[in-house]
């Protein structure tokens, strides 16, 4: 076994490197990354307020609940719109919604179908969980502004997340099957999207083992909060791993 | 509640045990799947004191391995996490296990206070190490004299002597046993002339010396792999105390008179229901623990929700007494060298 005197733990240098090195902003290379990452976000919260109107659609009872959590998706938009502009960066909403777009026809042909299990899985656990993880990284080496209203965001999804749990938590008995069936077909994208953008994060000194980490911390979080069992649990996250 | 924050001792350990508890997605994972696995609270327990007192607890995998130790953010991570999780589930007092606390300490987690949304409560948490130091000083006592070994005659070498459990053991022996010298030993000299000063005694040695003069070696740090040791220049009879982590001493020494001791390990009365102990390799699993861990079982029997042990040379004897005290009184005693001989229960 490896012990910490070991010659390859060098901790005296570790120690001084450790408080993050938060990027140069102005570089032309880290605007250029942030073209497509602040697209994404944007992107992702727009589609945030298409989805959880169409969910209401859904669930007619829970509409009003639904609305309130869309418009404060719009606020988050326009909160990260801010940040692009703040660094003199145009979003390359292009690449956003092609990064979207398979995620984004799942979600559609589930809400054709009314499958609500499937539109709440994609919308309020995988896409949330994503966006906590990424903002939660972000946050430690985002510019002073973009910091700001990230630490903002990041606590609203949480109460986003937290709705969908509660509405699969309720019904688990009957949407189990359903359930684990969409995380089969969804969480493979999530890490392939996670994998595009690995690159670009790595220039917002966003790494992406953390970042992966972050994802499955909240996701499992999630599926305990819902009611899976360990070995269930397992069982779905292996869908990331192969 | 009082938590354990524990890991595999290798990577292959750790996919085993992952297999076996039914954890396929990491089983099968490399070691960077492993990276970005999550803390895992594997088992509930219930112990039962020699007292009559229940108490309930947890044992979380951090999913750290010590493959991991050369990649500095991910072993942050992985404590950190960890010690989310244990905060998160409501647990009281958790003990730092294995290298958790080693980590904590080495790369200065204490500026990391807030993970996520949680503001870590560090009075949740505790290093283990007053209950680690007092169970070396009872072994010192108790197997030293079973081998021939006079502690007024003896000298004893604290090899790690700066450290927080190398000085606890260290005011320990100064100040309760009357060994003949204590011979100081640790990589740096101006903690160790500080730490003779407060001692008012004690030689300060390089290790080479300390081997070949001392009847007890007491091991608080980790030894390099890389060390070698020519046992025919140690002391015959020499009692090795390992009390580092991990315990690989028993690897480098053996007979001619060397009789070594797995260090801080701790004997419950009887069976306790849990299947993790497996993990950490003891030879009685049902029973037998890091003295760390049990720490934070007794601070839970004692209602004494603190981070009892804390920081680095803040152990005094006074705390020495009160943790081992309750180690007695709920049922624990120290490994000794054999099981014949070791010591008595309550």
């Amino acid at each position: 076994m490896a012990t910490i005197a070991s010659p390859e733990v060098d901790i005296d240098h570790d120690i001084q490197g450790s408080p993050l090195e938060l990027p140069d902003f102005s570089a032309e290379s880290y605007k250029d990354a942030y073209s497509r990452i602040n697209a994404i976000v944007i992107e992702g919260e727009k589609e945030a307020y298409d989805n959880y109107i169409s969910i209401g659609n859904l669930i007619p009872e829970n509409a009003a609940e639904l609305k309130k959590l869309a418009v404060m998706e719009m606020k988050h938009m326009r909160g990260f719109t801010a940040c692009g502009k703040n660094l003199g960066v145009k979003a390359d909403m292009p690449f956003a919604k092609k990064f979207f777009s398979k995620l984004h026809g799942n979600f559609q042909e589930a809400f054709s179908k009314g499958n609500i299990t499937t539109c709440l899985l994609i919308q309020a656990i995988l896409i949330e969980a994503f966006a906590i993880s990424a903002y939660n990284v972000y946050i430690r080496v985002a510019d002073p502004f973009a910091k700001k209203i990230t630490e903002g965001v990041v606590k609203d999804e949480y109460l986003h997340l937290n709705y969908g749990q509660e509405w699969l938590k309720a019904n688990l008995d009957t949407c189990k099957e359903e359930l684990i069936q969409a995380n089969k077909e969804n969480l493979p994208l999530i890490k392939s999207m996670l994998d595009q953008v690995a690159t670009d994060a790595e220039i917002l000194h966003m790494d992406k083992e953390e970042l992966m980490e972050e994802f499955m911390i909240a996701y499992q979080d999630s599926l305990v909060e819902m009611g899976l069992d360990n070995r269930q649990i397992a069982r779905m996250a292996l869908a990331a791993v192969v | 509640m009082f938590g354990l924050i524990g890991h595999s001792t290798s990577f292959n350990d750790a996919k085993r045990k992952a297999l076996e508890l039914g954890y396929d997605h990491i089983a099968e994972g490399d070691l960077d799947v492993w990276c970005t696995a999550p803390p895992q609270l594997v088992e509930h327990v219930k112990v039962v004191s020699a007292t009559g007192k229940t108490i309930e607890g947890a044992y979380i995998d951090s999913c750290f391995v010590p493959e991991m130790l050369s990649r500095f953010k991910t072993a942050r991570r992985k404590v950190l996490n960890a010690m989310e999780l244990a905060q998160k589930k409501g647990i009281n007092i958790t003990a730092l296990g294995g290298f958790t606390s080693i980590i904590f300490e080495n790369f200065n987690l204490l500026q990391n206070k807030q993970v996520r949304n949680t503001t870590l409560q560090w009075e949740r948490f505790t290093t283990g190490n007053t209950h680690t130091a007092w169970v070396i000083c009872q072994q010192l006592e108790i197997n030293a004299p079973k081998i021939g070994i006079d502690l007024k005659k003896a000298r004893v070498a604290v090899v790690g002597a700066t450290g927080d459990i190398g000085s606890a053991v260290c005011r320990w022996l100064s100040n309760r046993t009357g060994v003949a010298e204590i011979l100081l030993v640790a990589r740096q000299k101006q903690p160790l002339i500080d730490l003779q000063k407060e001692l008012g005694g004690g030689s300060i040695n390089t290790l080479e010396d300390a081997l070949s003069n001392a009847d007890v070696v007491i091991w608080v740090a980790s030894m390099p792999r890389t060390l070698e040791i020519d046992s025919s220049k140690l002391q015959n009879p020499c009692l090795m105390i390992d009390g580092g982590y991990p315990k690989n001493l028993d690897e480098k020494f053996s007979g001619n008179g060397i009789h070594v001791l797995k260090g801080g390990i701790v004997e419950f009365f009887k069976d306790i229901g849990w299947s993790m102990m497996e993990l950490a390799e003891m030879e009685k699993p049902q029973r037998e623990m890091f003295a760390c861990f049990a720490e934070a079982m007794l601070l839970e029997f004692e209602n004494c929700h603190t981070n009892f042990s804390w920081g680095r040379n803040n152990i005094t004897l006074e705390k020495m007494d009160f943790i081992g005290n309750a180690s007695l009184r709920h049922g624990f005693s120290a490994v000794g060298l054999n099981p014949n001989i070791q010591a008595a229960v309550v």
